[in-house]
C-alpha cells in the first residue's frame, strides 16, 4: 500500500497519542479519558462474551429493517409527489412541516402510542430514511431532461414503460444520494432511539447499561464501533452506487 | 404490423404523408406568435424530402407536429390518408444531439424502440444487431453513450429510429453538430441506408449542399411565420455522386437566393 493512503489515518493516530496522554496526567484525566489498556480490556471482554456482536447485529437490523422500509417508502411517496401535481398539493405541505420536526422529538410520541419496543424504533428510523428519500427522489424526477423524455413518448412508451425505463433511471444519481443520506440518518438515529427506548438489544443500550454501571471504556468502545460501522456503511454504499451508475461518463 | 422485410422503392406503396393548411402559434408574452403558417405539402411514400431554412424559421417544429409532440396545432396532417394522432411507431425521428439514454448500452437503447412491438425475444435480438451492423456500430453494442463519439453516437440514434421500420424517418439536423469529416461520411451512409430501406423521409438541415446531395426534392422554408417557399425537384437516382453539375447549379441558384439580396 502506497503511503498516501495512509495519509487518513494520521488524524485518528494523533488523537489516541492526546487522549492517552491526557490519561496519564492525574486521576480525574483518568477518569474522562479511560486509558487504553482499559479499553483493551473492555473490549476483549466484549468480544469474548459476545455481548458487542449481538448489540451491533441487533442495531445493524433494525437500521437496515428501517432503511429497507424508508427508501421503498420515500421512492414511492418521491415519485407520486414529483408526477402528481394533485398529490403534490395535497402532500407537501405536511410533509415539509412534519420534518422540520427532529427525529429524536418524535420519541416521546411514538413511545406513548407504540410503547417502547421494536415497533416504535423501526417506524422512527424508517421515517429518519424516508425524509431525505422523498426529497431526492422529488428532486431527481423533477429535473430529467426533457429531451430524454420526449423520446420515450415517441417511442410510444406507456405511462409505466416511462416511469420505469426513463424517469426513474435518469433520477437514479439523485435516488443514490437520498440513499447516502438516508444511511447516514438511519444509524444515528437508530443508535439514539435506543438509547431513549430502553427495551431490547442495541448499542444505544449497551451504552445505556455502561453508563449506569460507570463503564466509561464500553462507552468509548461503542462510540468507536458506531462511527466505525456508519464509515464501512457509507464506503460499502458509495461503491454499490458508482457500480450502478457506472454508465454515467466519469469526470 | 410493420413490414420486416426489405422494401424497393417500386413496391413502397405506404408512407404518403399530407399536410393540408398547417398552421401553429407560440405563446409569447401572453400574445400568440405565428410560427408556421398556411403549410400545404405531398409527400409521395418513399420520397426523400430535404426542407432548408434560416434559424428559427419553424423547421424543428415542424417535424415536432409531424411526430406527434405537440398536439396543439391547426390543420391537418394525414399519414396514408389517415390523421395522426399522437406519437406513434409509423413515425422515427432523429434528433440533432442522439438523445440516447445514457444509464443504457448501445443494445438497449436501440431494443427500446422494439418495447411495444409483439415480436418473439429472438426477433427483436436479430433486428436490432441487423440495425447496429446497418449502421456500421458492430463491435459497440455493450457501450454506453457516453463511450461513444459524436458520429458514432448519431449513427446509434439512425439506428433506434429505424429499427421500427417507420413508415415516414424525421431528421432534424441530425448531422448539424458533427465536424465536416464525419458529416459528409454519415451523409454518404444515410444515402445508402435510406436506398436499402426506401421509407419516407422528411430531412430538415441548413446545409444546402447536404439538402441537394440527399433529398429527391428540397424544399425552400422561408421565415417569420414558418412557409414554405421555392421546391426544387432533382431528377437524380441514388445513390448520388457529390461533384454531379445539377446538384451545383442548384447549389448556386440556393445559395444567392438563400443568401443574396
Ligand atoms: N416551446 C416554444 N415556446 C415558444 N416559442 C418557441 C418554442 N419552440 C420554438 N419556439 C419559437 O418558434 C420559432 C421556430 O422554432 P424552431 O422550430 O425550433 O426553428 P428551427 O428549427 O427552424 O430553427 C422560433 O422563433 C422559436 O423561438
Ligand atoms: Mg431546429
Amino acid at each position: 500500500m502506497k503511503l498516501r493512503n495512509l495519509r487518513g489515518l494520521l488524524l485518528p493516530l494523533l488523537l489516541i497519542g492526546a487522549w492517552e496522554l491526557a490519561s496519564r496526567q492525574d486521576a480525574a484525566g483518568a477518569y474522562a479519558f479511560v486509558p487504553l489498556a482499559t479499553i483493551g480490556d473492555a473490549l476483549v471482554e466484549l468480544l469474548g462474551n459476545g455481548e458487542l456482536l449481538v448489540n451491533l447485529l441487533a442495531s445493524l437490523a433494525r437500521t437496515s429493517a428501517g432503511l429497507a422500509l424508508g427508501i421503498v417508502g420515500g421512492v414511492a411517496l418521491g415519485a407520486l409527489m414529483a408526477l402528481s401535481p394533485l398529490a403534490n398539493r395535497l402532500v407537501a405541505p405536511l410533509f415539509h412541516a412534519l420534518r422540520q420536526v427532529p427525529m429524536l422529538g418524535w420519541i416521546p410520541l411514538i413511545a406513548l402510542w407504540l410503547g417502547n419496543g421494536e415497533a416504535s424504533k423501526l417506524l422512527i428510523v424508517s421515517l429518519a430514511a424516508l425524509y431525505p428519500m422523498v426529497l431526492n427522489t422529488f428532486e431527481g424526477l423533477r429535473q430529467v431532461d426533457v429531451r430524454h423524455r420526449e423520446v420515450g413518448q415517441v417511442l410510444a412508451l406507456g405511462r409505466w414503460q416511462q416511469l420505469r425505463l426513463v424517469l426513474l433511471p435518469a433520477a437514479l444519481p439523485s435516488i443514490a444520494t437520498g440513499v447516502l443520506q438516508a444511511l447516514a440518518f438511519a444509524w444515528v438515529t437508530a443508535v439514539g432511539s435506543e438509547l431513549f427506548l430502553a427495551s431490547g438489544a442495541g448499542l444505544g443500550n449497551l451504552m445505556m447499561n455502561a453508563e449506569a454501571g460507570a463503564r466509561m471504556e464500553i462507552i468509548v468502545i461503542c462510540v468507536l464501533c458506531i462511527g466505525l460501522c456508519g464509515y464501512l456503511m457509507t464506503w460499502l454504499s458509495t461503491l454499490l452506487a458508482r457500480r450502478l451508475l457506472r454508465w454515467r461518463p466519469t469526470r | 404490423m410493420n413490414a420486416i422485410a426489405p422494401s424497393f422503392p417500386a413496391h413502397v406503396q405506404t408512407g404518403a404523408l399530407s399536410i393540408r393548411n398547417l398552421s401553429k402559434t407560440y405563446p409569447l408574452k401572453g400574445r400568440p406568435v405565428p410560427v408556421l403558417q398556411g403549410i400545404d405539402l405531398d409527400i409521395r411514400p418513399g420520397e426523400f424530402v430535404s426542407i432548408l431554412g434560416a434559424s428559427g424559421c419553424g423547421k424543428s417544429t415542424l417535424l415536432r407536429l409531424i411526430v406527434g409532440l405537440d398536439p396543439d396545432y391547426q390543420g391537418q396532417i394525414l399519414l396514408d390518408g389517415q390523421p395522426l394522432n399522437g406519437p406513434g411507431l409509423e413515425r422515427g425521428i432523429v434528433f440533432q444531439d442522439h438523445r440516447l439514454f445514457p444509464w443504457m448500452t448501445l443494445q438497449q437503447n436501440i431494443a427500446l424502440a422494439l418495447k411495444n412491438h409483439d415480436l418473439g425475444t429472438a426477433q427483436k435480438q436479430r433486428l436490432v444487431d441487423e440495425h447496429i451492423a446497418l449502421v456500421g456500430l458492430r463491435g459497440y453494442e455493450q457501450a454506453y453513450p457516453h463511450q461513444l463519439s459524436g458520429g458514432m453516437a448519431q449513427r446509434g440514434a439512425i439506428a433506434r429510429a429505424l429499427v421500427n421500420k417507420p413508415k415516414v424517418l424525421l431528421l432534424d439536423e441530425p448531422f448539424g453538430a458533427l465536424d465536416a469529416l464525419t458529416r459528409v461520411r454519415l451523409q454518404q451512409e444515410l444515402q445508402r441506408i435510406w436506398v436499402q430501406e426506401r421509407c419516407t423521409v422528411i430531412m430538415v438541415t441548413h446545409d444546402i449542399e447536404e439538402a441537394l446531395y440527399l433529398g429527391d426534392r428540397v424544399i425552400v422554408m422561408e421565415a417569420n411565420p414558418g412557409r414554405i417557399g421555392e421546391q426544387v425537384q432533382l431528377e437524380l437516382a441514388h445513390p448520388r455522386q457529390r461533384d454531379t453539375a445539377l446538384l451545383f447549379q442548384h447549389k448556386q441558384r440556393l445559395l444567392a437566393q438563400l443568401v443574396g439580396h
